[in-house]
C-alpha cells in the first residue's frame, strides 16, 4: 500500500477495534498529544513533561475508559451543504417573489415551501449520517431498492399512458414527488452494491453487462417522461461503471466522441437550418427544444426561456446588480425559481456570484471525493462516487443548460432549484455520504 | 491489486477497501467535473464580458417597456350655462384591454411541453359570460395577436360593470387555485385590463347644441360651438405611469398624474335658450313653417349671449345624423361632392361634370357622400356661419350715421313718393319703397317706424358712400365680430370689398340690401346702439373654472370701439319703440312690457324668385334694456310675396321676450316677483315641452296677433292704420305693401348694375331732388 494511504484509512472495519494491542495504546495516547491543537511546536522537554502527565493521568484512571473509536465526522461537507442552501433560499425568495405573489398570492410560497422541505431533507440526512450505511449492503436491501424504484417508474409510465398524458408525478397517500429522483437512488445503491460484490472483476464481460442491464431499465423507463433525468440516470451509472471498471480506453473514446459530438452539433445543426431555410417549428417538443438551442435567432419561441436567460447572465457583469436586484425575474423568465434560478445568481451576483456557487458546489463535490476515497470500503465508496456523479452532473447540466451549452433540458440545480422531490433526495444522497464519512475511522 | 489477500476476502464479503485503480479512476471523475465546472465558468465569465452591455440593453427595454404603455387620460372639462346647469360632462368610463402576450406568458410550458396553466380558454369563457362577447371573434383577436399587450377590445365599460368582471375575476381564480382537479387547478383568468377613459355626455341632449358643440367620444376634439373653439382649454394633458432607470440602473416607478381640462360657465341662460328653441320649433312645426330660422338672444349692456338657436338641431350625445334634409337634398349633396371627390382622386384626369355623376359613382356612394354633407350642414351654426341681406333692420344704422354726422336732424322731414328713380342718362330705374303708392311726408322716425326706403335712400344720399361706409364699419358689418364660436363667417367681400362704393350700393345698402352680413353681427350692432353706443365684443364665455371648480378667469366684457353718441341712441331707442308701438312692428308688443325693435324683410337673390329673409331684431324693456332678441325666418314656406312678412319673425320675438324676461326677473307692469309665478316651461326640459304660456294666456293683444298679422298700410291720406287681417288674405293685396322688393327695372327690362359707381352728373342731379324733398318738408 503507499504511504499516502495509511493516513486514516487503513485499518477500517469493527472488528479490529475491539483486539487492538496495549502498545498501540499507547502510540494512540502520543498520537492524540501530537494532533492536539498547538499555538506553536512544542519544544522537546514540553513534550517529555506532557507525556508524563499524561501517562499519571492514564495510570490513575484505570481501567481504560475510552475504547471506542473516535469516529469521523465530515462537518465541511455538511455545513457546506448547509450554506449553501441557505443560499439557495435568498435565491428563490428573491427571485420568485414577484410571480409567488401573481400567481398563488402569497410572495413567499416558493420561499415557504424549499424552506420546509429543505430542512426536513436536512434533517433526514443528518439522522443517516449518524446510521451505519452498511446495513444497506446486502442483497436484499440494495434490490429491494432499486426494484421498487423501478415500479414506481412503472406505476408513473403506466398512470402516464392511461391518462394520455405525461407526467412526472406520482401521488401516494396525498404527497406527488418524483419517481425520477428516487429511482436515481435507488440505482446508485444497487451499482455500489453491485461493484463491491465483483470488485476487480467488473470489467469481466458477464458482470459488465448485467450493471449496464440494470442501468438501462430505470433510463428505460423514465426516458419515455423525462429525457433529461434519464440522461442523468446513465450518466451516473456510467460514472460509477468507469470508477469501478479498470479500463480508461473505452471512456476516454466515449467521452471524446460524446464531447465531439456536443460542440460540433450545434454549428452544423444550425448550418443545416439556415440552408434548409426551415422557419416552422418541429411537432416534437424535444426537437423544439434542440432547434430553439441551435438557431434561437430563427426559433424565438422555443428560445425565449433560455435567451431570457441569457439576458439575464449577461447583464449581471463582474458584480451584478445586487441581491434582490434582479430585473428578469418579473415575470421574464419562466420557471424562474426552478431550473432557470441560476441565471438569477448571475444577474443579482454576476460572475463573482456564479464563481462563488460553482466553487461551493465543487468544494462540496472535493469533500464527497475526499469520502469515497476513504472510504472504510468498496461499497461506500461506490456510494459517494454515485452521489458525487450525480452532484457533479447536475451541476455541470444545469449550468450548460442557462449558458446555453447544450439544449434545454429540465435540470435542476441541487440545493438552490425549487423543488420537493430533487431537494429531498439531493439531502438524503448527502446523508448517505456523511454517513459513509461517520464510517471512516480516524487513527494512524 | 497488489497483495492478493483482500482478494481473497472478497468473495464473500466484497472488496474491503478500496482498489487502486478506483482510487485513480475518482481523482479522474472529480478532476473532470471541476474541469467541467471550470470551463462553464469561463464561459460564464466571456457570455459576461462580450453582452454585459448589450444584454443589460435587452433587459432594461423590455422592462421598461412593460410601463410605457400606460396613459392616466385627463379629464375634459364640463361646461355650465351661467346659473350653473351642467350642459356637458364627462364621465368616468373604462376601456377593456386585452394583453393575449401575457396570456401566453402565463400558459408556461414546463421541460415536457406540458401546459402548467390555461389562461386563454378560460380568459375567454369568463369574458363571454361577462360581458357577452362574440366568442369567435374574441378568440380570433386574441390569437391573431399574440404578441401584443395591448387591445382596445371594448370601449365605455361601466364602472359598475368593471368591478363586476374583476370580482368575478378575483372569485375564479380563487377557486380554480383552490381545486385539485388536475385541469381546473390549472386555469386562471388573466390578462384583461381596464384602463382609465371619460365618455362625454351632454345632459340636455340637443339644448343649445349649436353653441355648446359635441367633442369626440375620447374628449381629444371639440366639433362645432364651445367645444370647438375653447379645445384647448377644455382638454387637459393626459397623465402617465411610466418607469425609468435612476443612476443604479433601479427601476423607479413614476405616476404623473393627468391635468384635468377647465371647465367654462357660458353665458348662455339655459331657461332662455329652452324659450327660444321651444318657439323655434314650434314655428318650424308650425301651419307655415320655414327653410330655417334662427334667434339670438344678448345682453345688450355687455355683449354676451343668452341664448343662440336656429331650427336646425341635433342631438349632441348622437351627432351623427343628417337632420331634416330629405332625400333627394342630401342626393344632390352628394352629386356635388361627388364632382370634387373626383377630382381630389383623379387629379390627373379631367373632372367630372355633376351629370357626369351616377356614371363613376354608385346611387349609395353618393348618398354616402352626401350623407356627410348634410351631417356638416346640420351642424351649422345659423347665427354665425350664415350670411344674408339683413334688409330694413339696417334701417336705424343708416339714420344714426346720418345723426352722428349732422347730415340730418332730428326733426328733418322727407316726401316719400312709392320709389327713388335712378338713370345712367338712357336707363331710368326705379327703386321702390315698401309703399308702391308713398308715405308721404315723414320724418326721420317715420322714416323708422314705417320703415321708408326713400326716407333712408336719401339719407344716405345726403351722408355720401364714404360716410355711410364708416358707420357701416363702425357698426361692424363687413368685419368679424370676433365671437368666441368658430366659423364665423367673413363678410368682407360680400359689400365691403370698397368704401368707394357706387349710388345704386349706397341707395340699397340704406336699407339692407345688396350686403350680406350674419345674425351675430346685426345683434351685436343693435346691442351697441341700445347700450348707448358701446359696441362690445359678443361672447358666450362667461367663465373659465379649474378642473377642481375654481374660477380662473372672469371673461369681462370687451368694448371694442364705441359707435354713436348716447342722444343718438336715445333718439334711435325712441323711434324703435315707436315702431312697436304706433309702426311695422306691431307683432311684436308684449304684453306688460314696453318694447323696441325694428322689422325686416329683405329679398333674397336671385331677387325673381321672390323669397325672403324675415327678421326682427327688438328690445325689451325700452327704459333700461335687459335683453335683445333677434329673430330671423328664412324662406318662410308660403309662395312668393306671401312669404315677405316680418311679423313672423316678430311674433316669435314676441313669445320669447314674453317668457325670457320674466325668468330675467323683469316682471311685467302690475306684477312684482312675489306675485309672480314662473311657469314650468321656462325649466329648460328635454323634451321641450310646448305648454301656454302665462304670457299668452289672458292675453288679448296677444291672440289678436295670435290670429293674424298686423299690417302697416297706408291709407289715402298716408297716415297709417293698423288692421288685423287673417292669414288667407296675406297672400293677396296687403303682401304687395309689405314687400321691401325695391328694385324696378325700366319698360324695356334692362336690369340695374347696382355695382357700377354711378357718374358724377347722375348724381349731381339726384342731389337737388333730395334737397327739394328736403325743403318742401322744411316748409
Amino acid at each position: 500500500m503507499p504511504a499516502y494511504r495509511n493516513d486514516f484509512n487503513n485499518r477500517g472495519g469493527r472488528s479490529n477495534s475491539q483486539s487492538r494491542p496495549q502498545v498501540q495504546q499507547r502510540q494512540a495516547v502520543q498520537r492524540q498529544a501530537q494532533t492536539r491543537p498547538v499555538q506553536r511546536p512544542m519544544f522537546r522537554n514540553e513534550i517529555r513533561a506532557q507525556q508524563q502527565m499524561q501517562q499519571q493521568a492514564h495510570t490513575q484512571a484505570q481501567p481504560v475508559p475510552a475504547k471506542k473509536p473516535r469516529r469521523y465526522y465530515d462537518y465541511s461537507l455538511l455545513f457546506g451543504v448547509i450554506f449553501i442552501f441557505a443560499l439557495g433560499l435568498l435565491v428563490i425568495y428573491s427571485s420568485s417573489q414577484y410571480t409567488a405573489m401573481l400567481e398563488k398570492g402569497d410572495a413567499q410560497y416558493y420561499f415557504k415551501r424549499q424552506l420546509i422541505i429543505g430542512s426536513a431533507g436536512l434533517l433526514l440526512a443528518i439522522v443517516m449520517s449518524v446510521c451505519d450505511y452498511r446495513w444497506v449492503k446486502n442483497a436484499v436491501v440494495a434490490y429491494a431498492a432499486y426494484l421498487g424504484s423501478c415500479s414506481l417508474l412503472l406505476v408513473t409510465l403506466i398512470s402516464g399512458l392511461a391518462s394520455h398524458g405525461k407526467t412526472r408525478w406520482l401521488s401516494i397517500a396525498g404527497i406527488s414527488f418524483q419517481p425520477a429522483e428516487v429511482a436515481k437512488v435507488g440505482l446508485i445503491v444497487l451499482l455500489a452494491y453491485y461493484v463491491s460484490l465483483h470488485g476487480p472483476n467488473m470489467h469481466k464481460r458477464k458482470y459488465l453487462i448485467r450493471a449496464i442491464g440494470y442501468s438501462l431499465i430505470p433510463t428505460i423507463l423514465i426516458l419515455k417522461q423525462n429525457i433529461s433525468s434519464a440522461f442523468i440516470v446513465a450518466m451516473i451509472a456510467a460514472v460509477m461503471l468507469f470508477v469501478a471498471i479498470k479500463n480508461y480506453a473505452a471512456f476516454f473514446a466515449l467521452g471524446t466522441a460524446a464531447l465531439a459530438a456536443l460542440f460540433s452539433a450545434r454549428p452544423l445543426l444550425h448550418k443545416y437550418i439556415i440552408d434548409n431555410g426551415m422557419t416552422s417549428r418541429p411537432e416534437k417538443y424535444w426537437m423544439r427544444r434542440i432547434v430553439g438551442w441551435a438557431a434561437p435567432e430563427i426559433f424565438e419561441a422555443d428560445a425565449y426561456q433560455t435567451m431570457q436567460g441569457m439576458y439575464a447572465i449577461g447583464s449581471g457583469g463582474m458584480t451584478g446588480h445586487g441581491l434582490g436586484e434582479s430585473i428578469q425575474k418579473f415575470g421574464k423568465i419562466p420557471e424562474v425559481q426552478n431550473d432557470m434560478i441560476f441565471t438569477i445568481i448571475c444577474e443579482e451576483f454576476g460572475f463573482i456570484g456564479a464563481a462563488t456557487i460553482i466553487l461551493l458546489f465543487f468544494y462540496i463535490i472535493y469533500r464527497i471525493y475526499k469520502i469515497a476515497y476513504n472510504a472504510p470500503d468498496v461499497f461506500g465508496t461506490m456510494l459517494c462516487a454515485g452521489v458525487m456523479a450525480h452532484l457533479g452532473l447536475q451541476v455541470a447540466l444545469n449550468i450548460a443548460v442557462v449558458t446555453m451549452v447544450i439544449p434545454n433540458t429540465g435540470v435542476t440545480l441541487p440545493f438552490i432549484s425549487y423543488g420537493g422531490s430533487a431537494v429531498l433526495v439531493t439531502m438524503a444522497e448527502i446523508g448517505i455520504v456523511l454517513s459513509v464519512a461517520h464510517q471512516i475511522r480516524q487513527g494512524s | 491489486m497488489k497483495t492478493s489477500q483482500p482478494q481473497n476476502k472478497r468473495r464473500d464479503k466484497g472488496p474491503k477497501r478500496l482498489m487502486d485503480y478506483m482510487a485513480g479512476k475518482l481523482s479522474v471523475s472529480v478532476f473532470l467535473i471541476g474541469l467541467a465546472l471550470f470551463a462553464l465558468l469561463i464561459h460564464i465569465f466571456f457570455i459576461q464580458r462580450n453582452n454585459a452591455e448589450g444584454y443589460s440593453k435587452i433587459v432594461l427595454n423590455q422592462r421598461q417597456s412593460e410601463y410605457e404603455s400606460r396613459t392616466i387620460p385627463y379629464r375634459r372639462g364640463d361646461i355650465y350655462d351661467r346659473n350653473g346647469s351642467r350642459l356637458a360632462t364627462s364621465e368616468r368610463v373604462y376601456i377593456l384591454i386585452l394583453d393575449p402576450a401575457q396570456m401566453r406568458d402565463f400558459e408556461a410550458v414546463n421541460a415536457e411541453g406540458v401546459k402548467t396553466r390555461n389562461v386563454i380558454e378560460p380568459t375567454i369563457s369568463a369574458l363571454v359570460e361577462q360581458f357577452g362577447f362574440d366568442e369567435a371573434d374574441l378568440r380570433a383577436t386574441i390569437n391573431n395577436n399574440p404578441n401584443s399587450s395591448y387591445i382596445r377590445y371594448m370601449k365605455n365599460v361601466s364602472y359598475d360593470k368593471k368591478q363586476e368582471f374583476v370580482a368575478y375575476q378575483t372569485k375564479k381564480n380563487e377557486e380554480f387555485l383552490a381545486s385539485t382537479d388536475p385541469v381546473i387547478g390549472k386555469n386562471r383568468i388573466r390578462g384583461v385590463w381596464f384602463e382609465d377613459n371619460y365618455k362625454r355626455s351632454y345632459p340636455y341632449s340637443s339644448l343649445g347644441c349649436n353653441v355648446i358643440g359635441f367633442a369626440s367620444s375620447d374628449g381629444a376634439f371639440g366639433s362645432g360651438g364651445v367645444e370647438q373653439y375653447y379645445n384647448d382649454i377644455l382638454t387637459g394633458v393626459n397623465g402617465r405611469e411610466y418607469g425609468y432607470l435612476d443612476d443604479e440602473a433601479n427601476l423607479e416607478k413614476v405616476i404623473k398624474p393627468a391635468v384635468n381640462g377647465d371647465s367654462l360657465v357660458l353665458t348662455i341662460d339655459a331657461t332662455i335658450q329652452n324659450i327660444v328653441e321651444k318657439y323655434l320649433a314650434e314655428w318650424k312645426n308650425g301651419e307655415i313653417g320655414s327653410k330655417s330660422a334662427g334667434c339670438v338672444v344678448m345682453n345688450p349692456k355687455n355683449g354676451e349671449i343668452l341664448a343662440m338657436a336656429s331650427t336646425k338641431t341635433f342631438d349632441l350625445n348622437n351627432p351623427n345624423t343628417t337632420g331634416d334634409y330629405t332625400e333627394d337634398e342630401i342626393y344632390a349633396f352628394g352629386i356635388n361632392e361627388a364632382v370634387s371627390d373626383y377630382r381630389l382622386k383623379n387629379p390627373d384626369l379631367p373632372g367630372i361634370t355633376s351629370k357626369e355623376v351616377p356614371d363613376h359613382y354608385t346611387r349609395e356612394e353618393i348618398m354616402k357622400l352626401g350623407e356627410t354633407i348634410a351631417m356638416y350642414q346640420n351642424w351649422r351654426n345659423l347665427c354665425v356661419s350664415d350670411t344674408y341681406e339683413p334688409g330694413s333692420t339696417q334701417k336705424i344704422f343708416t339714420v344714426a350715421g346720418a345723426l352722428e354726422e349732422n347730415v340730418i336732424s332730428e326733426n328733418d322731414s322727407f316726401q316719400c313718393n312709392g320709389n327713388v328713380q335712378l338713370s345712367d342718362g338712357i336707363h331710368t330705374w326705379k327703386i321702390n319703397c315698401v309703399n308702391r303708392n308713398g308715405h308721404g311726408i315723414l320724418d326721420v322716425t317715420g322714416g323708422i317706424t314705417k320703415s321708408c326706403n326713400v326716407v333712408m335712400m336719401n339719407i344716405a344720399f345726403a351722408e355720401k358712400a364714404q360716410t355711410f361706409m364708416k358707420y357701416e364699419r363702425l357698426f361692424g358689418f363687413g368685419s368679424f365680430t370676433g365671437v368666441d364660436l368658430p366659423a364665423e363667417a367673413n363678410t368682407e367681400n360680400l359689400g365691403f370689398a370698397t368704401d368707394d362704393i357706387g349710388r345704386t350700393q349706397l341707395a340699397t345698402n340704406s336699407f339692407g340690401q345688396n350686403y350680406n352680413c350674419t345674425m351675430i353681427q346685426m345683434a351685436s350692432a343693435y346691442c351697441s346702439i341700445l347700450n348707448g353706443g358701446y359696441y362690445y365684443k359678443p361672447h358666450v364665455v362667461k367663465q373659465i373654472l379649474s378642473a377642481d371648480g375654481a374660477l380662473k378667469e372672469d371673461v369681462q366684457p370687451l368694448l371694442v370701439r364705441e359707435t354713436v353718441s348716447a342722444s343718438t341712441c336715445d333718439f334711435i331707442k325712441h323711434a324703435l319703440v315707436e315702431t312697436v308701438e304706433s309702426g311695422t312692428g306691431g307683432a311684436a308688443k308684449v304684453p306688460g312690457y314696453t318694447v323696441g325693435g325694428k322689422t325686416g324683410t329683405a329679398q333674397k337673390q336671385p331677387r325673381a324668385a321672390k323669397t325672403y329673409v324675415v327678421s326682427f331684431c327688438g328690445f325689451a324693456p325700452a327704459e333700461d334694456p335687459a335683453l335683445l332678441c333677434y329673430v330671423i325666418i328664412d324662406e318662410p314656406k308660403l309662395p312668393g310675396e306671401a312669404a315677405a312678412h316680418s311679423s313672423f319673425a316678430s311674433e316669435i320675438f314676441s313669445k320669447v321676450m314674453a317668457e325670457a324676461l320674466p325668468a330675467m326677473n323683469i316682471y311685467p307692469e302690475g306684477a312684482d316677483g312675489e306675485n309672480y309665478v314662473i311657469p314650468d316651461t321656462l325649466l329648460p326640459s328635454e323634451e321641450g315641452d310646448s305648454h301656454q304660456t302665462m304670457g299668452n294666456e289672458g292675453s288679448t293683444e296677444e291672440e289678436s296677433t295670435a290670429e293674424g298679422t298686423v299690417n302697416v298700410l297706408t291709407n289715402s291720406n298716408g297716415e297709417p292704420v293698423y288692421e288685423t287681417i287673417s292669414a288667407d288674405q296675406l297672400t293677396e293685396e296687403t303682401a304687395a305693401a309689405q314687400t321691401d322688393e325695391f328694385i324696378e327695372g325700366e319698360d324695356d327690362g334692362s336690369e340695374l348694375p347696382y355695382e357700377l359707381p354711378e357718374p358724377e352728373t347722375f348724381e349731381m342731379i339726384e342731389i337737388p331732388t333730395e334737397s327739394e324733398s328736403e325743403s318742401e318738408t322744411a316748409e
